[in-house]
């Protein structure tokens, strides 16, 4: 067992070797991975807003169109009026988080289970929150805002500036490489069956519901910043 | 597994930027385009259908004006009709009576005329009568009997003619 953690743990992720800089410009598999993500959302994103009419609605269209008022309509509820203007990212991130851990059912191994893809986001997730402070409240009120309620939590509230990404990558990070574990595990075990039935539990449940607690926490974050 | 790449990690960076610009732009932008445009179109068609209803109600109103007014019209034409026949008749009653009164005026007039000249012919048979007699007498020798007789006889025959 122990091999076999040490086997996913560090195996070599790059797949691209660029061969000067020492291997700092070396492309992970992960990215690459995400490629595959990003090229599979941006066609299925052409291809279910073409042709789009006003009258005599393709069956497609009325899909898309639900679907996106629906994922609009919650990602709303959670952002609060205020901060409906960061709807799109926070949309961007769940649809791609989601998609990028079910990767695992066509044999990929997810992005998400490599610590620099969940950095990557939470990283962009504080950013956008801190940057809707700012745009919001002005420098000034932001900076001030730290030592609110009282001046003592202060240091408190700096260190969650680090605190927050790195719980929302962390959580990504290790559900994921925890789900695939367990997945290898019960594959070890029981070869057949029973490792096809979890998928589903692990792949697409568990998947979706990380890429909603993600965006659901950054949503919370950017209201709670905004206010 | 575990280390960190600088590289990769703005590679994801720029991944999502990617997919955000067409989240936004193909898929939420269009939607809004396309529902905002119907939503348009709903509004001008609602719109027009108050705009037609106004101008329905309008037009009705207008007309049951007229409707009204027209009656009102009937009234007053019926009306003068009837003040006009009553004048009427009451003009032809009175050039009846009028023409009557004459008509019995003329009667009487060319009665009493008839009447006058009747009379005027019994006075002149009177008076041949009374000559012829004094003729008579005159002309014959008489006695007292003759003449009484005579007498009888005119008497007589006046009292015929006068019938």
């Amino acid at each position: 067992m122990k091999e076999m953690l040490n086997e996913l743990l560090m195996a070599d992720k790059t797949l691209i070797h660029i061969p000067f800089g020492n291997g700092f410009f070396d492309i992970y598999k992960s990215v690459v991975v995400s490629w595959i993500v990003l090229a599979v959302l941006i066609t299925l994103i052409l291809v279910l807003t073409s042709n789009l009419k006003v009258h005599n609605i393709s069956k497609r269209q009325a899909a898309v169109e639900a679907a996106v008022l629906w994922i609009r309509r919650v990602v709303g509820e959670l952002l609060g009026e205020e901060a409906m203007g960061y709807c799109p990212y926070i949309v961007t991130v769940l649809i791609f988080i989601a998609f990028s851990n079910m990767i695992g059912l066509f044999g990929l191994v997810p992005p998400t289970m490599d610590l620099n893809v969940t950095l990557a986001l939470s990283l962009m997730s504080i950013v956008l929150v801190e940057a809707a402070g700012i745009i919001k409240k002005g420098p000034k009120k932001w900076l001030k805002s730290f030592t609110e309620p009282m001046a003592v939590i202060t240091f408190m509230n700096v260190l969650e500036l680090f605190i927050r990404p790195l719980s929302l990558c962390m959580r990504l990070f290790g559900n994921i490489l925890g789900a695939t574990v367990i997945m290898e595990l019960i594959k070890h075990v029981v070869p057949i069956i029973l490792p096809a039935a979890l998928s589903i539990y692990f792949d697409i449940f568990d998947g979706c519901i990380q890429a909603y607690v993600f965006c659901f926490l950054t949503s919370l974050y950017i209201k709670e910043a905004v206010e | 597994m575990l280390t960190i790449s600088l590289f990769n990690i703005l590679f994801t960076v720029i991944n999502l930027l990617i997919l955000l610009f067409f989240v936004k732009k193909f898929l939420f932008d269009k939607i809004d385009a396309i529902i905002q445009k119907r939503q348009q179109e709903v509004d001008e068609a609602t719109e027009a259908a108050d705009k037609a209803m106004m101008e329905a109600k309008a037009a009705q109103k207008e007309y049951e004006k007229k409707i009204e007014l027209a009656d009102e019209e009937k009234e007053q034409i019926l009306a003068d009709i009837k003040k006009l026949g009553y004048e009427e008749y009451d003009k032809i009653v009175m050039d009846a009576r009028k023409t009557g009164d004459r008509i019995i005026k003329e009667a009487k007039a060319s009665a009493r005329a008839e009447a006058e000249k009747e009379r005027e012919i019994h006075a002149d048979e009177l008076k041949d009568m009374v000559i012829d007699a004094a003729a008579k007498i005159a002309a014959t020798k008489h006695s007292s009997e003759d003449d009484s007789m005579l007498y009888d006889k005119f008497i007589n025959e006046a009292r015929a003619n006068n019938g």
